[in-house]
């Protein structure tokens, strides 16, 4: 027997009823309740993050992405990892903007991070993943991490199946005991290790739907979790180094090496400004990062300040149908057209928001801008 | 809860409940009202047990001279163990809810470790027990006999109760049985000597009660203390045993001639069917034993045992065995017939000669319950087309209903693939399957299926015989091996324990997350009696129609004797057959409302109206246009789109209202409208 060519062409894989996605819901209640399901939690999620908690603002998250054969499968466009590694990149971007103070894969710097993803498109899948030897690597370097910083892992899979070298129960007891939370975005089904794996540890574990509940899925992962009040409370030395560039009129001045370049042969060699090390005077062209020489965190006043509204987030808007609203059917945000069957307002300054606003307010803005605009005004 | 149906006070042991649980309940008790028989269709894991304990338990105890006793009739020792369970629970609540301590006995008769014969089952208020407790005239006689006639007798799971009653009333004849009744009358011999010398009194005074006549079982039957020995017929009971088997040399004597006669038949070398009154003259013409002593011989064995004291009846099995086949065939000349076949088919050098006894009419064996309770409930999850259980088992029935399952979220989805991605129409049918290119066809889905189904998946075959050549072909095309990249794959054999443990590490793989797929077979021990519960069978395909094997004469004579008698035809009744069988299989899957499960029927037959009509309400009223005759690929499209939706977060607050009912939303004037519309009358 011939083994069947690989499937190329995007028009020789399965056809797709891409209009079954639009389809009215007449014969059977799938279609509905699962968005109105999904329409929940996405509300859910928003109302949830309000309440007072404390939350680990400094992560250290570890991203697994799973690169086995089945991440060739074309169910998502062009295919499972090249979709995954574009999410991935915005993701990182999200992740340092909503958390400057926190790490993934141990490292500060997010373009490293988008070099390596860009990098791994060309990558071969092939074989099947091991759970367990991933999670074994991950917690090897998790289990030093200060106890008042959180310990995270987010695996990606795409496959269906695990092929362990030792029992994986044993695995999550030690994690468990360690408190790495485990979360879990499965790219095909739901899995029952998996389950088992995030209820244990804490995680949470999702399917996405398509890409751009994959995108939602991810961006969930954007927000601290809270922290378990059992971590450790300590005091961080940090350093908040002034940008300084020597004035070009200065003769004196000479353009220097970034201590952040010495381990990577590309970028900019040398630069007149930066900033420096209030300990050491090492001098960094980015913030933020772990001073080489001395160990220090060295951040702006800025991004300590974006981490912060973790800590005092925006009141959720009330949710009411839109019968009852009197007036210009209009959000306050984006101008468009209420349609949806409920809108928001906000508990303050009474302005009506669609529902996609809401969302957008809460997770990106994290301020209203109506409030703001009323304060702004009498000046 | 407390719920009132139709007036009844009914303690239900949960706060939620179930529409179609409200739905099966209000049915149940019309039957109950109207002292009839009752066949209802629910689907599993929609809580059938705890609804039929609740609502007869209720009736018992608010009219308690109309019913005395719950008969609660399962099939294996597992699920004898989960009703005493739910029985329990329900015990809790009442003590809780009346505050007083229940007077309510209740019984379990599971394993033979612990079996009681009290007497104190005769004032049990639920007996729950085995099938064969009832219908099998060998125990039945010694356990049922004394159950009082104002009971409810439930059959759970009785969607093979036919077969059950067949196989009660059957007897196969082998040499070996041939030899250790040899035994077992030189046995009887010598301890008559002995008694002989030691205490002729005692066969003088059996003597003497036999030309007496069996008096007082007649007695008995007539004031209706016992419930009727189908093996014993009432005319035996009017008559002295005949003289030629009274004393008890002469009737040894008899039984040596009876076996003599069953050795030189057993000697054949070609096939023979007979019908009983052949077989009887054959055996007056040969060695002059005539119709009557054979009738009584049941009665003169039993008889015998007695006074000669034999406390190991076990032991005696092969001669019980004969003597009832002796009674059986001289009493019924319809419904039964005899193939003596001189080697298997399978192995046809090897001689091993067996006399099948084979009954051909279930209701003989079930008619003394009908007649004698006044209310059976036959239940199941897949009883479909429901008119078919009346007319096999001979009894009307007050009331027939299907109800379906209300559902949240469609947490079934039945797919039928009925070609291959080369358009090769897929079929187990005899004339294709050999072919090289539907095998292929189905190793591809299979493989396909395990790519993309999680953890467990169980596919099912239609006879042993057929899975091996099938896996053996699959594995020299190398289909194997790379569904092995996938999930590991276990094999059902017809060894026990081999099954026992590659279900467990089955179950393993399941957990561990390395996926498994477990080949059993149609009909088998996997089929039956094993529950796929989320993970471990998140996929079912069904490769082929599961017919039974047409070729076999037994069957062949029961299916000419369904036409003669009942008017059902061949096709028909092995049409039926084999789609109760396919939903059992795929019914393994879903075991419950927050369960969810494919059920991949690949065979193109399935698409047609006559097989598709068969099936349980609850799966085919999911079986829309789209997901017939489908190709693998298309298939795979929707199977992944399903296990994505299912994938999404489900909590117990998305079922309330829909599919499950506080006690305020049960009473609504909608709901109930929305209820009497789940029971389906046929």
């Amino acid at each position: 027997m011939d083994e069947e060519p690989e499937r190329a062409k995007r028009w020789e894989g399965g056809y797709e009823r891409t209009w079954e996605v639009l389809k009215e819901d007449e014969s059977g209640s799938l279609k509905a309740t699962v968005e109105e399901i999904l329409f929940q939690s996405k509300r859910k999620r928003v109302i949830e993050s309000h309440e007072q908690v404390r939350l680990g603002m400094m992560r250290h998250l570890y991203v697994v992405i799973d690169c086995s054969r089945s991440m060739e499968d074309q169910d998502l466009k062009p295919n499972r990892l090249t979709s995954t590694l574009k999410l991935m990149e915005a993701f990182v971007d999200e992740y340092f903007d909503q958390n400057p103070i926190s790490q993934v894969c141990l490292h500060r710097n997010p373009k490293k991070h988008i070099a390596a993803l860009k990098k791994a498109v060309d990558t071969v899948c092939v074989g099947e993943p091991s759970l367990y030897n991933s999670l074994n690597q991950a917690l090897q370097s998790l289990k030093h991490m200060p106890g008042h910083t959180s310990r995270e892992i987010l695996i990606i899979l795409s496959s269906l199946t695990t092929c362990d070298p030792a029992n994986i129960y044993e695995l999550i007891k030690t994690l468990k005991s360690l408190k790495v939370r485990v979360s879990v975005i499965g790219l095909s089904a739901e899995v029952r290790v998996c389950t088992v794996l995030t209820r244990e540890t804490g995680g949470l574990y999702h399917v996405i739907l398509d890409e751009s509940h994959f995108k939602e899925l991810l961006m969930m992962h954007v927000k601290p979790p809270p922290a378990s009040s059992s971590s450790e409370c300590s005091l961080i030395r940090m350093g908040f180094p002034q940008h300084t560039v020597a004035a070009l009129t200065d003769q004196d001045a000479k353009p220097s090496f970034s201590m952040s370049h010495l381990d990577s042969s590309s970028g900019p060699g040398l630069s007149l400004g930066g900033y420096f090390c209030p300990q050491c005077h090492a001098k960094y062209t980015e913030l933020p990062v772990e001073c080489k020489v001395c160990g220090l965190t060295l951040v702006s006043a800025p991004h300590l300040a974006r981490s912060f509204h973790h800590l005092f987030p925006l009141q959720a808007f009330v949710e009411s149908p839109l019968e009852e609203l009197q007036g210009d059917r209009y959000c306050q945000a984006c101008q468009g057209e209420l349609k949806d069957k409920s809108i928001f307002t906000c508990t303050s300054c009474h302005s009506v928001f669609c529902v996609e606003c809401d969302v957008f307010i809460h997770d990106t803005l994290h301020c209203c801008p109506c409030c703001i605009h009323s304060q702004v005004t009498p000046l | 809860m407390k719920l009132n149906i139709e007036g009844l006070l009914v303690y239900f042991p949960y706060d939620y409940i179930y529409p179609e649980q409200y739905s099966y309940m209000l049915e149940l008790k019309r039957t109950l009202d109207a002292k009839g028989h009752g066949v209802l269709e629910m689907p599993s894991g929609t809580g059938k047990t705890i609804s039929l304990l609740s609502l007869i338990i209720a009736y018992q105890r608010a009219f308690p001279l109309e019913v005395t006793k719950l008969i609660y009739c399962s099939r294996t020792v597992p699920e004898i163990e989960k009703v005493i369970e739910e029985l329990r629970k329900l015990m809790e609540f009442y003590s809780k809810e009346t505050g007083e301590s229940n007077n309510f006995l209740a019984l379990a008769l599971s394993s033979r470790k612990n079996l009681c014969i009290h007497p104190e089952i005769l004032h049990a208020n639920i007996v729950v027990y085995s099938y064969h407790y009832l219908l099998d005239p060998k125990i039945a006689d010694l356990v049922s006999k004394e159950l009082a006639k104002k009971s409810v007798v439930v059959f759970d799971e009785a969607h093979n109760i036919d077969n059950v009653c067949i196989d009660s009333m059957s007897v196969n004849i082998t040499r070996r049985t041939l030899d250790r009744c040899q035994n077992n009358v030189d046995t009887l011999q010598n301890t008559i000597h002995k008694i002989k010398e030691t205490d002729a009194a005692k066969l003088r005074e059996e003597y003497r009660r036999l030309v007496e006549g069996l008096k007082e079982a007649n007695v008995a039957r007539e004031t209706d203390i016992y419930l009727a020995n189908p093996v014993l017929p009432d005319e035996i009971l009017q008559e002295a045993v005949p003289g030629t088997i009274r004393t008890a040399e002469h009737f040894v004597g008899f039984l040596r001639r009876f076996l003599e006669y069953l050795k030189s038949r057993l000697r054949v070398q070609h096939v023979v069917q007979e019908s009983a009154p052949q077989f009887l003259k054959d055996i007056f013409d040969k060695v002059c034993i005539d119709r009557k002593p054979l009738r009584f011989c049941a009665e003169r064995l039993q008889s015998l045992l007695r006074t000669l004291e034999i406390a190991d009846i076990a032991d005696f099995s092969a001669v019980t065995l004969i003597s009832n086949f002796a009674t059986l065939v001289s009493t019924y000349s319809q419904g039964f017939t005899i193939i003596i076949e001189p080697f298997e088919d399978r192995t046809p050098t090897i001689a091993n000669p067996v006399l099948h006894f084979s009954c051909m009419d279930p209701s003989i064996a079930i008619k003394p319950v009908f007649q004698r309770f006044q209310s059976v409930i036959i239940t199941s999850g897949t009883l479909s087309p429901l008119d078919i259980y009346p007319r096999i088992l001979d009894f009307r029935p007050v009331t027939m209903a299907s109800f379906t399952m209300t559902l949240a979220r469609t947490c079934l989805c039945p797919l039928i693939v009925g070609r291959g991605n080369d358009q090769v129409a897929l079929s187990s049918k005899f004339e294709t399957r050999e072919d090289f290119a539907v095998i292929r066809n189905y190793g591809n889905l299979l493989l396909e299926m395990s790519a993309i189904v999680p953890d467990g998946i169980v596919a099912f075959f239609t006879s042993y015989v057929y899975m091996e050549n099938i896996v053996a072909s699959w594995y020299e095309q190398g289909i194997l091996e790379n569904i092995q990249r996938n999930k590991l794959i276990f094999i059902e054999t017809q060894d026990a324990a081999e099954t026992s443990m590659a279900l467990e590490k089955y179950q393993e793989a399941c957990e561990n997350g390395r996926g498994a797929i477990l080949l059993s077979v149609a009909r088998g021990k996997v089929s039956e009696g094993i529950d796929f519960v989320h993970h471990f069978g998140r996929a079912v395909i069904m490769f082929g129609v599961p017919y039974v094997y047409t070729q076999s004469r037994i069957l062949k004579a029961r299916l000419e004797y369904l036409r003669d008698q009942f008017q059902i035809r061949e096709n028909d009744f092995l049409t039926f057959d084999a789609m109760r069988h396919a939903a059992q299989c795929v019914g393994r899957a879903i075991r419950g409302k927050t369960d969810y499960g494919l059920m991949i029927f690949a065979d193109k037959r399935y698409a047609r109206a006559d097989k598709r009509g068969k099936l349980p309400r609850w799966i085919q009223e999911h079986i829309n246009d789209g997901s017939l005759n489908l190709t693998v690929d298309e298939a795979v499209q929707l199977a992944k789109h399903f296990l994505r939706q299912m994938a999404q977060p489900f909590r117990q607050e998305d079922q309330l209202g829909l599919s499950l009912l506080t006690l305020e939303q049960l009473q609504s004037e909608e709901m109930l409208q929305k209820i009497t519309q789940i029971a389906h009358q046929t």
